[in-house]
């Protein structure tokens, strides 16, 4: 409840267990851990589920903390020769939720949001969550189902459509059709 | 010890398992409540609830549903710093963080607000001779969410303001780890002139899931979670031909082109990555660095973390 903490605790003692699980995980894959934050702690929060921030460098797409979802204060550097090279990264994984790209040049950010195979899309943006009138979702393996959630797309989610063709009766002035109805 | 009992039928509801859940506060590891967690035949007593409540509240006007999101904005507004303390003490994200997250949520009750233009259909005069067409949207009955303990507020948020609004009654499944909030925004609605049985809150495990999909009234199911469980719900939710969007994992790249501005991308990536201790389906958790920006992009980084 600190006002000027930054950032807070797990939110339970296995998830813990688990965040550091991964950065062992990644160095006995190799990585390079640059900042190592397992020993944080806390004055007076010393049964808190802390864990100070993690950096690794040199990451590897085969390596799990790669692949995984860690959902921990854990950030892996991979390096990419060119744009092209980051592009498939991206679009070659698993998951598709979210993406940024940081560049001056508007041409990279114009080609990057057009070819990206990733639901949400940040351009000097790092958390680009649409907002409530638009909305939110991923690609690929983040969103199973056909809408995404809030905005217009939440309101088709969560109504049926009705379509109603009506005619009034002519009285006496139309007889019975008996082929197939078309429009005319 | 405080119990967190269930929400249904405009009250509490303690149910008849006897299954609980114990709630900790993260930031000092101390159990703070026991969680009820719902039977099967907890969870068809509320959904009967919502199914009754749907009768009704589908023939509202869409203006005065839109009335009561109104009024539900103002309560949220007015007791703003409760709903983010109760985020703070059983998520353990830092104060500013929970602020913004009731504030992404309220935005959602906002955008609900205006249900009466968003429902609005079309229209075409003369498709054939003296013939018309019209569309319209409709509400589907009974929808249920089963959201995740990262964002006890706003997720739950992204969901049931629009399916009200739209006519549809809904059966909330917060997470156990943090389930106060949820009950504390249907005792608002409640306030707010919403009709007892419209929202309802069944606390549980995987037996109230399970329960959730196997539940015939129950038309619609709205997910986040992670990807195993996300692709369990889509694929049992259809084979029971209920309608579903079931959101998973993420593993979100931040692509570090050599021309950036690279203090902004630091900067971002710092928020990104640990903001929320990077428990976030928008984390940032990869930093490709593209050229030969890597090694300056580790030792900015590095001085920061």
């Amino acid at each position: 409840m600190d006002k000027k903490s930054e950032m807070g605790p797990l939110v339970t003692k296995e998830h813990l267990e688990k965040v550091k699980g991964y950065v062992d995980i990644g160095i006995n894959e190799g990585a390079k851990l640059v900042v190592d934050g397992r020993n944080l702690k806390l004055q007076g929060y010393e049964n808190g589920y802390y864990i100070g921030g993690c950096l690794f460098d040199h990451v590897k797409r085969d390596m799990r903390i790669y692949k995984e979802e860690i959902f921990g204060p854990v950030l892996s550097v991979i390096r990419a020769k060119d744009f092209e090279e980051a592009l498939s990264l991206v679009n070659e994984h698993e998951f598709g939720n979210g993406v940024a790209i940081f560049t001056r040049d508007g041409d990279s950010g114009r080609t990057f949001a057009s070819k990206v195979q990733i639901g949400m899309v940040g351009i000097n943006i790092p958390i680009p969550v649409p907002m409530a009138f638009h909305s939110f979702g991923g690609w690929k393996r983040s969103l199973f189902g056909d809408q995404h959630m809030h905005g217009p797309e939440g309101v088709r989610f969560y109504t049926k459509l009705k379509t109603i063709t009506s005619r009034w009766p002519s009285g006496l002035r139309s007889d019975p059709e008996f082929v197939m109805p078309t429009m005319k | 010890m405080n119990i967190i009992e269930h929400f249904v039928s405009g009250k509490k509801f303690s149910g008849n398992s006897k299954k609980t859940s114990k709630v900790f506060n993260p930031a000092t590891g101390e159990q703070t409540a026991e969680v009820k967690l719902a039977s099967t035949k907890d969870m068809d007593t509320a959904v009967e609830a919502a199914k009754t409540a749907f009768i009704s509240w589908s023939k509202k006007t869409p203006l005065h549903r839109a009335r009561v999101m109104f009024k539900f904005k103002e309560l949220i507004e007015k007791n703003f710093d409760e709903l983010t303390k109760i985020i703070v003490l059983e998520h353990g994200k830092v104060f500013d963080d929970a602020k913004g997250e009731v504030t992404r949520g309220l935005e959602v009750v906002e955008f609900a607000c205006g249900i009466p233009q968003l429902l609005k259909g079309e229209f075409t005069e003369n498709v054939g001779t003296d013939v018309d067409s019209w569309s319209l949207r409709q509400p589907l009955g009974v929808c249920a969410g089963i959201t995740p303990f990262n964002f006890p507020a706003m997720v739950p948020m992204w969901m049931f303001p629009v399916a009200i609004a739209c006519g549809n009654t809904f059966i909330l499944k917060p997470s156990e780890k943090d389930p106060s909030c949820p009950i504390r925004l249907a005792e608002l609605l409640l306030e707010a002139g919403l009709p007892e049985g419209v929202f309802n809150v069944v606390n549980g495990d995987k037996e109230a899931v399970d329960a959730i999909i196997n539940n015939r009234d129950i038309a619609a199911v709205s997910f986040v979670g992670s990807t195993p469980i996300a692709k369990y719900i889509y694929e049992n939710c259809a084979k029971n031909e209920k309608r579903v969007q079931a959101l998973g994992g993420a593993k979100n790249h931040a692509v570090i082109m050599p021309d950036c501005d690279l203090d902004q991308a630091v900067n971002g990536l710092m928020g990104a990555a640990y903001g929320s201790a990077g428990e976030r389906c928008m984390a940032q958790s990869v930093a490709v660095a593209v050229g030969g920006i890597g090694d300056k992009l580790v030792e900015c980084l590095a001085k920061k973390v």
